[in-house]
């Protein structure tokens, strides 16, 4: 069941309050960063929803990412429509595609459920690659951001452009949040916990994993909307499992299954990757190393770590953000 | 005025517009520094740094570089590229290896007015369709290196040719340049297939195929790993005795060549640059680059090298900020390692003569070397699209 | 097109299905007795084909044939003692980040080490020439491949099948708790099972070599293609790995034959096919 602890509230408002200032105050790259800090973190809450609560690992939210960007740079290139309606077109076909392919998948389970997934989005990505409808390999520029000249607002102006992709993560938690607390969310939880078990009760549990799965393809449209508003460019590197593997990354990095901790992660993904890149063409390396450090400590990441620190001196459970020990002869898929 | 005072007013007049006095022109620096294309990255610099070391002293103006790491994706490129430009005010970029990374900032470098020397990317539309008055490109286009080589091919009596290529924009254009010159030169394409970019690990097959085909000659574009891996397998096959082997120039290029061995052995292509061309820039330049890298020039050397000369002359010519730099660059032309260089204004794309030749092995057993069978004419690409002769 | 053609097609898929063999029997034996994923099995091979490349230019290739294997090896053991024994008992998440972590790291490795240049290795004059078949000539050095494969093959299938280790093996397969319980020293067990899959990924490496290129990415390139197979053919059984392998081979070569825009697709969608049909693939080690 997902909670909104104190910690957690007033971590979220540190980082919405230091995300907000850092836009005001930052230069052109910062700017560019903070947009590419947003978009990521919006990926990565989609993928704690299905990942962190739910227990399924996938491969395919970078592939679902490009889909959005696709279907919006689509819609407004080829098709000519307007922002607005393409943004919503675009999210909600990145929805039902997810829905899809989380209903194929339900089956699979643990390094499957993964390959599976990674299956999918390698198709994806292959096809996006080899159409020259798509623009082909070399991608498809001419993409325009939406219109708000209405409210006075000019999203070609990178401050207003990162105060947008902003808003739209706050829409993007606000969402999650919301689906974690009803009662899909508390369904996702139980079927991670143990599925058969959910299933005696009554659970229909491939069409849960299934919802789960479009709804978090949402959040993914909207990033993968708002990621090709930004480079006004789209190329099928956007749908690459490697994608999808960063995405991991950072919510490992940050803290599964706390929602807050995919934010966390963005940011010092995204910081660490750039400081170090100024340092060293061998960044690589250095991620690496500390992804496996981040792993083997236990720790659920930055955010978890805390999270169970606090947890600990105050002697209070931990709301749900890893799963419990299971009893004896029962296996677990992630 | 003390010699202070006017060198103090000089200063504060070089911030603002062009003056007679030195100016300093920042170069930004976008190219691939990790990632498969990390050596042509390196590569292109190193021909950059050197030539801004040889050609300097042409100009009073002095140069600083700052480099960033586009990783050749386009949203990374795009954001280095925006930085250089607005954070660190860059009067000119100069780089690009990847043609996804050229498509993403194509719009961004236009709008912003910033001249752009292209150092690699290849694709047609560059300076075609997508063509802008602030994009030069030292380098090449896709069709431009396979053009030549279809009357070339006919000519020493090849009738009918089986194509390969990676199955990627690049590759189509480049067997497409080749396709359409061979049929109008009266030939016949009995074979075409395309690979999976990058997922392809056995030629065998297509191998197979062009053997079963009938044809006379096998003609391919591959680049980087894929060339070594297709070399060495069209070697293991023997086909080389009856089927012989051309390509553009990335197939043999002297980057990778050695590790192709002899494999490589009389396969004959095309391409804008050797370390062996025969006229006395190259030689300069070679002896300098081997001097510098402990390694040959290859052409993506010599594409930094020419960006930094064409820099160089712009600047000679009075030009430091980015507007006079934009329009100078589209007219620059110089004697240099390729031979006679210089910009179409039309499509603000390199001419430069066309290399045929064949990979053999060096006299002295330090690997492969190139002999060059033919100089072709100076190679200009049609407008294909691009208004700005207008 | 005649025999010829459709015999030198078959033997291009085998040589293409023993070379992925070679790659993925390694990985799956190591998941089908650990349960452990790693993702790393392709730096691993790009490693062996790199430390190859150094000693065969130095020494020649059959001294890079045995060397490099005992090199990847040697690797496998610093993995095991330091990352992979801890990690063990974590679910697929936390295996699948760690050796992603270490896929990263070993590219970076690897290019500090031999640099960004692409590098070359000689095929051993013994294995250079072509035998003709069907009135067209094929290397040797495939069918030495595809020798080399079958060799492997049976090898494991005789150790696993006929042997006191192979039962061992088996039944630390089956089930590990038990098979302690019975006295088999499993961690030992997992200890040299994980070495000798380090091996063998080196020695695709090497046998890679001469044909491919050495180059970064390698490790990348053939990492989906290994997982693919062992997916398809079914986590931690030999017969999973060469049935795979040859369903792999088979239909990347054929469908390049007859469709080659569609080849890259082809087995992706392949696997999802096998994947919603058979969850754990063809032939699991556990049902």
């Amino acid at each position: 069941m997902f909670h909104h602890t104190p910690l957690r509230l007033i971590t979220l408002a540190a980082l919405l309050i230091g995300l907000f200032a850092a836009t005001l105050t930052a230069g052109y790259f910062g700017l560019e960063i903070l947009a590419e800090i947003m978009v990521l973190a919006m990926l990565v809450i989609a993928l704690d929803l299905v990942a962190g609560f739910g227990g399924m690992v996938s491969l395919a939210h970078g592939a679902l990412l490009g889909f959005g960007a696709y279907a919006y740079a689509m819609m407004t290139g080829s098709l000519g429509w307007s922002a607005a309606p393409a943004m919503v077109a675009a999210i909600l076909a990145t929805g039902a595609v997810s829905w899809v392919v989380g209903a194929i998948c339900a089956g699979s389970h643990g390094i499957y459920f993964i390959m599976v997934t990674l299956a999918f989005g390698q198709m994806a990505y292959s096809f996006a690659f080899e159409s020259p409808y798509f623009g082909g390999d070399d991608g498809l520029g001419g993409i325009t951001r939406p219109d708000l000249s209405a409210i006075g607002v000019d999203l070609n102006d990178s401050m207003s452009f990162a105060l947008y992709a902003l808003v739209c993560l706050i829409v993007a938690y606000l969402f999650a949040a919301r689906v974690l607390q009803s009662g899909l969310g508390r369904a996702l939880v139980g079927v991670r916990e143990n599925e058969q078990r959910m299933r005696a009760l009554g659970q229909i549990t491939w069409r849960t994993k299934a919802h789960a799965f479009g709804l978090s393809g949402l959040i993914t449209g909207l990033a993968g909307v708002v990621s090709a508003q930004h480079v006004m460019f789209i190329s099928p590197g956007l749908m690459s499992w490697t994608v999808s593997g960063e995405a991991l990354v950072v919510v490992i990095l940050g803290g599964l299954g706390t929602l807050v901790g995919p934010i966390v992660g963005a940011v010092a993904f995204v910081l660490i990757k750039h400081e170090v890149s100024a340092i060293t063409a061998y960044w690589h390396l250095v991620v690496g190393v500390i992804l496996i450090a981040v792993v083997m400590s236990r720790a659920n990441g930055i955010f978890g770590f805390v999270e169970t620190q606090l947890a600990k001196r105050k002697k209070a459970p931990v709301p749900e953000a890893k799963p419990a020990p299971l009893p004896k002869g029962e296996t677990r898929d992630a | 005025m003390t010699v202070f005072t006017k060198t103090a007013v000089a200063t504060l007049v070089a911030g603002m517009a062009t003056t007679a006095a030195a100016e300093e022109i920042k170069v930004g620096i976008a190219l691939p520094y990790s990632g498969v294309y990390a050596s042509l990255g390196n590569d292109i610099e190193a021909g950059f740094r050197l030539g801004i070391e040889t050609f300097g002293a042409e100009t009073q103006d002095t140069f600083s570089i700052v480099t960033e790491d586009t990783e050749a994706k386009p949203p990374v490129g795009l954001a280095k590229v925006r930085k250089l430009v607005l954070q660190d005010e860059a009067d000119v970029i100069v780089g690009i290896v990847s043609s996804g990374v050229l498509g993403a900032i194509r719009d961004f470098v236009d709008g912003a007015e910033v001249p752009l020397i292209v150092a690699n990317a290849g694709n047609d539309e560059a300076t075609g369709e997508d063509c802008s008055a602030y994009i030069t490109r030292l380098s090449f286009s896709n069709s431009q290196v396979n053009r030549p080589m279809g009357q070339y091919l006919y000519d020493q009596g090849v009738r009918k040719v089986f194509t390969l290529a990676p199955d990627y924009a690049a590759g189509q254009q480049q067997i497409g340049a080749f396709t359409a010159a061979f049929e109008a030169a009266g030939g016949e394409i009995v074979g075409q297939e395309f690979t999976p970019f990058q997922q392809t690990q056995d030629f065998g097959p297509y191998l197979t195929n062009a053997r079963a085909s009938g044809a006379d000659a096998v003609y391919v574009f591959y680049a980087g790993g894929e060339a070594i891996s297709f070399v060495k397998q069209y070697d293991s096959f023997g086909l080389k005795a009856d089927l012989p082997l051309y390509g553009s120039g990335f197939l043999t290029s002297p980057l990778y060549v050695n590790a192709e061995g002899p494999a490589a052995e009389g396969v004959i292509t095309s391409g804008f640059y050797v370390p062996t061309i025969d006229n006395p820039e190259n030689a300069s330049f070679v002896a300098a680059f081997q001097a510098a890298n402990d390694r040959l020039p290859s052409e993506y050397a010599v594409a930094g090298y020419d960006a930094a000369h064409a820099l160089v002359q712009a600047s000679a010519g009075g030009a430091n900020d980015r507007a006079a730099l934009a329009d100078a660059l589209r007219n620059v032309s110089f004697a240099g390692p390729r031979g006679e260089t210089s910009i179409d204004p039309a499509t603000n794309n390199i001419v430069q003569p066309i290399y045929v030749y064949e990979s053999v092995a060096a006299a002295d057993g330090t690997g492969m070397t190139q002999k060059v069978v033919a100089q072709l004419d100076r190679e200009q690409d049609p407008a294909n699209g691009c208004t700005l002769a207008n | 097109m005649d025999i010829g053609f459709w015999l030198i097609q078959t033997l291009n898929a085998l040589q293409l299905s023993m070379l992925l063999f070679l790659l993925s029997v390694g990985l799956t034996v190591i998941f089908g007795l650990m349960h452990f994923v790693n993702l790393a099995h392709g730096a691993l091979y790009a490693f062996g084909a790199y430390v190859a490349a150094t000693v065969s230019a130095s020494l020649g290739y059959w001294p890079a044939l045995v060397l490099a294997p005992i090199a990847v090896a040697a690797i496998g053991f610093v993995l095991y003692a330091t990352l992979i024994r801890s990690m063990r008992k974590s679910g697929p998440m936390a295996q699948v980040l760690v050796t992603f972590g270490l896929i990263f790291a070993l590219l970076d490795l690897t290019r500090i080490l031999w640099g960004d240049l692409a590098l070359g290795m000689q095929l051993p004059q013994l294995l250079s020439g072509r035998v003709t078949l069907g009135g067209l000539g094929y290397p040797v050095y495939r069918l030495f491949i595809i020798a080399l494969g079958a060799a492997v093959f049976v090898t494991l299938a005789l150790v696993l099948g006929r042997t006191q280790i192979g039962a061992m093996i088996r039944a630390g397969v089956d089930n590990d708790e038990m098979a302690a319980c019975l006295g088999i020293n499993v961690e030992r067990l997992f200890f040299a099972v994980f070495c000798v899959g380090c091996a063998l990924a080196g020695l695709a490496g090497v046998v890679a070599a001469p044909i491919l290129s050495v180059t970064p990415d390698m490790g990348l390139q053939i990492l989906i293609p290994t997982l693919i197979v062992i997916v398809i053919g079914g986590l931690g059984s030999l017969k999973g790995a060469i049935t795979g392998s040859l369903i792999y081979g088979f239909v990347t070569t054929f469908g390049a034959v007859f469709l080659p825009g569609l080849a890259s697709i082809l087995i992706y969608a392949l696997l999802a096919l096998v994947l919603v049909v058979r969850p754990t693939g063809l032939f699991p080690a556990r049902g």
